[in-house]
């Protein structure tokens, strides 16, 4: 009903859902520091080749387990690379993995479940039934699986979690479309002559919007986590890019010896998962009506 | 020509495995005699007689931590890597702490004068662990059953050089009594090869070799190797087996030499490779391996660093560059890869002690060990003469390098920081940008064979003390199992089977020379590192078995005879 608002007689004072929304997740402040991390992160990313005081392939073998010190400020792996260069080009590939990986989830997910929702019927079922084959798989097995026809490699994995993630969002879009469409304004749309598609995209679509935000929200965090299991199995992403899931499997053998090489990449997975999740329960508040002041 | 520097490097780095240049050259010698040869009894007892003042514990149960994989089976005749513990069974011959074959189950070993017929003499005392006796007829059926395609052994290759083995085992012929081993009556085996091998002994003392119960094989099948049906004839047997958990193993009460065994039992858990040092550390364990990981913590602490024992492993860790395809199809581009590898740094940084550096396929201390100046300089670590190899290739200068993965299987002791540190290594000297692949080992196994890796990083841990195990068992160009690498060369190919059948050892051992110098003059593979590990025995373990330098030697690869010296001193 609240989206109904906006398009009735004018509610007051003038917000618009997108403000009012804005303005609570702004008051949220563990929202602000997820979002502040997240915005650090993704600029030590893309960002990296200037930030990171050495490159992530430097080997230096004199300097192999070093304790964190002037030199290496979160210390070196067995190789003598230092640690923080590849903490910060490791940023790069969970921030990819996260987002590249969130559109291409979105890009097949909501196509397949408006189509779904809208037009009902047998084309409905067929698509749901597939969805309900694909939920029956256990996700990240799923995902392996992929990867080991695939092999390793970046764009391996954004294909891999693009074609098993995908399922959640078609099922969510289509439960809005379903919703939306029996109601008045789409009714009106058709009522005036507008063809199928155009009520689709430009009458329901923008309605459903707001949960498939929420779930893009914590489906990065998910994404990123997936790629550092895999990575920590060793399916993920090929030596010598720097991934963190692939640090933390390496070094969890150092841990009574070398604690510094698997403790600091899992604490950057943490403080990423978390930053994500923080911004989404955010998104959640702000976006849920029932919780509108 | 050698240097001094050099000269003081190669003799530390063989004194510090403990092997003196003298041992080595007189275990040449030892091995073959020219003529007829033979070998009787005269097993070294260096058997655990407790030290004076040490009090034994009355339980005498030893518990070993190196088991990280569940055993197959106990089904050695069947699958000589099944992966159990291998003194269950007891063969002809076996190998002392020195890596030296000596007579076993049998008590005398003669050949005829072109060592071509070896005739093994049983021991009297010889007992299955049911009580019966073992005899020759046991080890003949063994061999064949092992040989026969319908048991489809998967190493069978091992014991090719039997009269008619290969025809035998590839079904080209069906006659069972044409493989070259028979039993001339109960207590003399004899073996009619394919033609003068002089190692045989060498290789009967391997694994391979071993027996099975036949009663018990026809009884029960797969599962004669379940702790309930088992017989066996080795200084051990299983007494019991919770799969995925632990077996335990029980002092043999018919093997012919019980009486100078300690131990009474020997419990084994199975114990994921994560868990690492912790079952050790936790009392949980008497004995466990090492991980890179750990050795500094436990060498930096005062207590504990007496527990732990540096040994040879005998193993190489090595690159093979694979000929048919781009761009290790050019011998320039393999010589530049060659050249790029800093051994010594790897060695002592990367591997973190777990590598001593190798110009050479066969470790210091065994048999065709070649480490001299020529070899050195073959494939000498020198980035300028790296950099210039590319001259005339694509490559020139380092630029338009194809896609390059560097394939390995998981595996541990820190094979994967070496490999990376070699893709550092090629990216600083040839600006080779590579990919490392981890390969699941199965999967890894399938492409190795297929020839269907790139670049590949592995190791070939020894099978048994002889130079046909290195270079006819790995490189030789017209194998048709098992084969690791494209690169074959008929030079090679010819020298080594001319080796094969030398009788003469010093003739030999130089044959084997020249096929290295071959190999590595054509890169056909680029030795890194030799293999060296550690491991922890809790204080109250005793009489652990030393070679002649003084010098600890687990089980290992070839050594399998640990549990027979150790006792366990009060605590």
């Amino acid at each position: 009903m609240a989206l109904m608002l906006r398009r009735g007689k004018k509610p007051s004072p003038e917000v618009s859902l997108w403000q009012d929304a804005w303005r609570r997740l702004r008051r949220n402040r563990l929202a602000v520091l997820g979002g502040l991390v997240i915005i650090a992160l993704g600029l030590a990313a893309a960002f990296a080749d200037a930030i990171a005081p050495y490159h992530y392939t430097k080997a230096n073998f004199l300097h192999a387990y070093e304790f964190p010190n002037r030199d290496f400020p979160l210390g070196t792996d067995p190789l003598g690379r230092d640690m923080l260069s590849r903490l910060i080009y490791g940023a790069r590939v969970s921030m990819l993995v996260g987002f590249v990986a969130q559109l291409m989830v979105v890009s097949i997910g909501v196509p397949i479940g408006a189509l779904a929702g809208y037009y009902g019927g047998t084309v409905d079922l067929l698509i749901m039934r597939g969805v309900d084959v694909m939920y029956a798989f256990p996700r990240l097995l799923f995902v392996i699986l992929i990867m080991a026809m695939l092999g390793a490699g970046l764009l391996n994995i954004f294909i891999a979690i693009g074609l098993t993630g995908w399922v959640n969002i078609a099922r969510l879009t289509r439960a809005q479309i379903l919703a939306l469409k029996a109601q008045e304004f789409s009714e009106g749309a058709r009522a005036v002559g507008a063809s199928g598609p155009r009520v689709l995209c430009r009458h329901l679509l923008p309605n459903a919007l707001s949960p498939i935000i929420v779930a893009v929200t914590f489906g990065i965090p998910e994404a990123i986590f997936t790629e550092a299991a895999l990575s920590f199995i060793g399916v993920g992403i090929n030596p010598p890019t720097a991934s963190w899931g692939q640090m933390v499997g390496e070094y969890q053998q150092y841990i009574l010896s070398y604690w510094y090489l698997c403790v600091f990449p899992s604490a950057a997975i943490a403080v990423t998962m978390l930053s994500f999740t923080f911004v989404g329960d955010g998104v959640r508040d702000a976006l849920d009506p029932k919780l509108r002041d | 020509m050698l240097d001094h520097a050099q000269q003081r490097l190669l003799e530390t780095r063989l004194a510090s495995i403990g092997v003196g240049r003298r041992d080595f050259l007189r275990l040449l010698a030892g091995m073959t005699t020219a003529g007829s040869m033979f070998l009787t009894t005269a097993v070294p007892t260096v058997h655990a007689a407790p030290a004076p003042g040490d009090k034994l514990a009355k339980v005498q149960v030893f518990r070993r931590g190196d088991f990280n994989d569940e055993p197959a089976s106990f089904d050695i005749n069947k699958d000589l890597y099944c992966g159990c513990e291998f003194t269950v069974f007891a063969g002809l011959m076996r190998f002392t702490p020195d890596f030296v074959a000596v007579p076993w189950m049998a008590e005398h070993v003669e050949s005829n004068a072109d060592g071509s017929v070896w005739t093994f003499r049983l021991r009297k005392e010889a007992k299955w662990s049911n009580g019966e006796a073992l005899t020759a007829h046991d080890f003949a059926w063994s061999w064949k059953r092992q040989l026969d395609p319908a048991t489809a052994a998967p190493y069978s290759a091992f014991l090719y050089d039997l009269k008619n083995a290969e025809a035998f085992n590839k079904g080209q012929i069906t006659a069972r009594d044409a493989v070259g081993v028979k039993a001339l009556d109960d207590r003399t085996l004899q073996a009619t090869l394919e033609g003068p091998r002089s190692y045989f002994p060498v290789l009967v003392a391997y694994y391979a070799a071993l027996p099975a119960h036949r009663p018990s094989v026809e009884k029960y099948g797969d599962k004669w190797t379940e702790a309930t049906n088992i017989v066996s004839n080795g200084p051990w047997v299983l007494e019991g087996w919770g799969h995925n958990q632990q077996f335990t193993l029980k002092k043999n009460p018919h093997y012919f030499d019980r009486d100078h065994i300690t131990l009474e039992r020997v419990v084994v858990p199975i114990l994921p490779r994560a868990a690492g040092l912790l079952p050790y550390e936790n009392n949980e364990v008497d004995y466990a391996l090492v991980p890179p990981g750990d050795l500094r913590r436990l060498q930096a602490d005062a207590n504990v660093s007496q527990q732990v024992s540096r040994y040879f492993y005998p193993g190489t860790f090595y690159l093979v560059p694979q000929v048919v395809a781009p761009p290790f199809d050019h011998l320039k581009v393999r010589r530049a890869v060659s050249h790029a590898i800093d051994r010594r740094i790897i060695a002592e940084r990367v591997s973190q002690g777990f590598g001593i550096p190798a110009h050479g396929m066969i470790p210091p201390g065994l048999p065709g060990h070649f480490d001299d100046e020529a070899l050195q300089q073959l494939q000498r670590f020198d980035p300028k003469l790296a950099l210039e190899s590319l001259k005339g290739t694509p490559y020139e200068g380092g630029k338009h390098w194809p896609k390059i993965a560097i394939s390995m299987r998981d595996e541990p002791y820190a094979a994967k920081p070496m490999a990376e540190a070699l893709q550092a290594m090629l990216q600083d000297v040839l600006h080779m940008p590579t990919e490392l692949e981890v390969l699941e080992p199965r999967v890894f196994r399938e492409r190795l064979w297929k020839q269907d890796l790139q670049l590949i990083w592995i190791r070939w841990f020894m099978d048994y003390p002889d130079p046909h195990n290195e270079y006819f068992d790995t490189f030789y160009g017209k194998r048709t199992t098992g084969k690791r690498q494209a690169w074959s060369n008929e030079v090679f190919d010819d020298l080594i089977t001319k080796a094969r059948g030398e009788l003469d050892p010093q003739t030999r051992m130089a044959l084997y020379r020249q096929a290295e110098e071959v190999l590595q003059a054509h890169v056909g593979y680029v030795p890194v590192v030799w293999t060296v590990r550690y491991v922890a025995f809790k204080p109250w373990v005793k009489g652990l078995p030393r070679n002649k330098a003084g010098h600890i030697v687990p089980d290992g690869n070839i050594y399998r005879g640990m549990l027979e010296h150790i006792y366990i001193v009060e605590h």
